[in-house]
């Protein structure tokens, strides 16, 4: 074996582990020292308001209730009592629980504290095991602000800081008072953002952030919420199965309803959590990002700050087309691999022309002269209309149907990837949010002369593949599109989306200006300026 | 093999040990040789159509036999100015194109087998979980000198998400 060992750290590792003077977070197994974290930073550590464990108590006593009803729930009927024991017996387990509840929360507030730096946020937590989180400022990638509906109607709630490490990398402060937790966040944005407060004596009262004024665009009606709902593909695969129930119950003449009950409370749990989730969708614009509020029980107010959004797409059913419906979902690293369909919505119920006002909020430029034309040509077009590259006629055996609709055109600023024929997809990538490339041939294609293009972005709903290529144009796009990423990254905007010149709110002038506005029905070419 | 589409004009590939051959085809003796030699028993007492399934093992094992030299000859690796290219793949093939300013962390592991072979895989991480771009089989020195230039190469590149 040969000296070299790959086993051995890196050198650059050894460098890290080295402690840094200049380092403003303290060293992770120093002990906690509020007040003092590091020799050049002062941080002003609070606590999470008092009624934290008054509100998480309610959990402790409902997961002990339920543990002894299914456990001794048989034997409390049995036993020979009177009605008015058990009751009481079953009142005392869930105030035993609340009380539990309510000490470990007490112990657990008492240990959590949290604290906001130039650099990071802190979160000091834990009984019996603790934990200190750190989160970089420069690496958040949404901040959400939830009130679910017990905290809601007190007045509190709880703020959830993304940063991109996948599902749960988070760092949840719960609960605050409603203005404590707007108060934090406009904190924390204003300085993830690059706001230097100058003039400031060290150790002085921190005057509050003043929020980022925020212009709402967009509102989701209830009416066409519902009426999104009905017409979903979810809710034709329903009703398909509900009728091939009702039919199998008129020809066997045998009611079985039990076997399909667990499928039909499943519908209908997603229908409402659907309809919950996306109730009162707001969409605004500030100098933070684009805020979204929605939720009908539990209310959220998400930001997410400029350059966050590392993919789109905008998907639409069936039964969407005829009144021009579109589900906007975007990629966020944060975001990734947390369960919650809502969580990853843009904008749940989009008209053609609310679709052109959101896709400039993630990318003001689309790099084309004719934006409108080629947006149209993305979203419903065929054919190379507008300069779409599409499938070459001989990879009709694989898609006989869908072999001109699916298509790419890339633009001086994102690739557009459009797929379906009957549920139609846009994918949008902008070039300095990819992550890296790649192009695949199987065996068939490889007889076809074909072949697809991968571009990698971070996990989410938008995936963006490009299939069935003819095989030269695929590697002459790969490699392209390679430098393409490469001359984006280098003119990318900064993390701290207001350190750069001129940083602050997307005009909403030049906005319309560039191609915010109403799609045309038929590529009119005058239309252009 | 005609491989042009999967090539890159004006640059060289660096292929990965031919000791990989090896280490994987004592993998494939292992995981179905044995079955196949397990199964021969049964075949021999009841016979008959229990001579299918080590039948079966024994072509897989030949057709493994004959499609890892050349899949392991297909794995090529270039480190270009900003990014670092993978070609994997005969029947499915594969182009990657990662840019080393995206890099996360880089992992290097060797199990067993390849340790004692000499050999190990380095595997680059992006902030997208589909970037698959892991080159097995390289020799030690090589897997620490690449290790090396790709953290480099990563600091000096770094680009933000």
């Amino acid at each position: 074996m040969s000296t070299p060992n790959p086993w051995a750290p890196p050198p650059s590792a050894t460098a890290a582990e080295q402690p840094r003077p200049d380092a403003g977070d303290p060293p992770p197994d120093a002990p906690a020292a509020p007040g003092e974290p590091g020799a050049d930073e002062r941080i002003e550590w609070r606590r999470l308001h008092k009624v934290t464990p008054l509100l998480n108590a309610w959990k402790a006593a409902a997961v002990i209730l339920g543990l002894a009803v299914w456990n001794y729930g048989e034997d409390l009927a049995q036993l020979d009592l009177a009605w008015a024991m058990k009751i009481l017996l079953v009142v005392g387990a869930i105030v035993l629980g609340a009380i539990i509840g309510l000490v470990y929360g007490a112990i657990a507030w008492r240990r959590t504290r949290y604290g906001i730096g130039e650099e990071s946020v802190f979160l000091h937590s834990g009984v019996l095991w603790r934990q200190q989180r750190h989160v970089r400022l420069d690496r958040l990638q949404a901040v959400d602000v939830t009130q679910p509906l017990l905290a809601r109607l007190f007045g509190f709630s709880s703020l959830k800081i993304e940063s991109a490490g996948g599902a749960g990398s988070n760092l949840t402060l719960s609960y605050l008072t409603d203005t404590e937790a707007q108060r934090v966040r406009n904190e924390i944005l204003a300085r993830a953002a690059g706001v230097r407060r100058t003039g400031q004596a060290p150790g002085a009262a921190p005057a509050p952030a003043q929020e980022a004024p925020e212009r709402p665009l967009l509102e989701l009606g209830a009416g066409r919420l519902v009426g999104s709902l009905v017409r979903s593909g979810f809710m034709i695969v329903t009703i398909l199965l509900v009728a091939g129930l009702v039919l199998a119950i008129a020809l066997t003449r045998t009611f079985q309803l039990a076997g399909a009950l667990p499928g039909v409370l499943a519908a209908v749990g997603y229908a409402w959590s659907r309809f919950a989730g996306e109730f009162s969708f707001r969409l605004g614009l500030s100098a933070d990002g684009i805020r979204l509020r929605h939720g009908l029980l539990e209310a959220k107010a998400r930001t997410v700050p400029p350059g966050r959004v590392q993919a789109l797409s905008f998907s639409q059913p069936p039964l969407w087309r005829r009144k021009g419906w579109w589900r906007v979902r975007m990629n966020v690293a944060g975001y990734g691999g947390e369960g919650e369909e809502t969580t990853t919505v843009l904008y749940p119920v989009a008209t053609t022309e609310e679709v052109a006002l959101i896709l400039p909020l993630v990318l003001p430029d689309l790099g084309t002269d004719r934006p409108l034309e080629v947006l149209q040509a993305a979203l419903t077009g065929t054919g190379t209309d507008e300069g779409f590259i599409i499938s070459p006629r001989r990879a009709r055996v694989f898609d006989p149907l869908t072999w001109r609709r699916n298509g790419v055109r890339i633009t001086d600023t994102a690739v557009l990837i459009r797929t379906g024929l009957w549920w139609r997809t846009l994918a949008v990538v902008p070039h300095e949010r990819t992550q890296s490339l790649a192009m695949t041939q199987g065996p068939l294609e490889r007889r076809r002369g074909l072949a697809g293009v991968d571009l990698h972005s971070t996990s989410g709903p938008v995936t963006a593949t490009i299939v069935h290529l003819d095989v030269e144009t695929a590697r002459t796009l790969l490699l392209e599109q390679a430098e393409r990423a490469r001359r984006a990254r280098r003119h990318a905007g900064p993390e701290r989306w207001m350190s750069r010149r001129g940083g602050g709110e997307p005009d909403a002038a030049a906005l319309r200006a560039g191609y915010a506005g109403v799609l045309p029905a038929v590529p009119a070419r005058e239309e252009m300026p | 093999m005609e491989s042009a589409a999967f090539d890159v004009p004006g640059v060289t590939w660096n292929r990965v040990s031919d000791r990989l051959i090896g280490v994987r085809r004592l993998t494939v003796a292992v995981f179905l040789g044995v079955p196949a030699l397990a199964t021969v028993v049964p075949a021999v007492i009841v016979g008959s159509a229990m001579w299918l399934l080590p039948a079966v093992l024994v072509l897989l094992v030949a057709w493994a036999w004959w499609l890892i030299p050349r899949q392991v000859r297909a794995i090529g690796y270039a480190e270009l100015e900003d990014d670092l290219l993978i070609r994997k793949g005969v029947l499915f093939r594969s182009l990657t194109v990662v840019p080393y300013g995206r890099m996360q962390y880089v992992d290097v592991q060797a199990g067993p087998l390849m340790r004692r072979a000499g050999m190990a895989q380095v595997q680059l991480h992006t902030a997208s979980a589909s970037t698959d771009a892991s080159i097995p089989g390289l020799l030690e020195a090589e897997a620490s000198r690449l290790r090396d230039r790709l953290t480099e190469a990563g600091e000096a590149r770094l680009a933000g998400l």
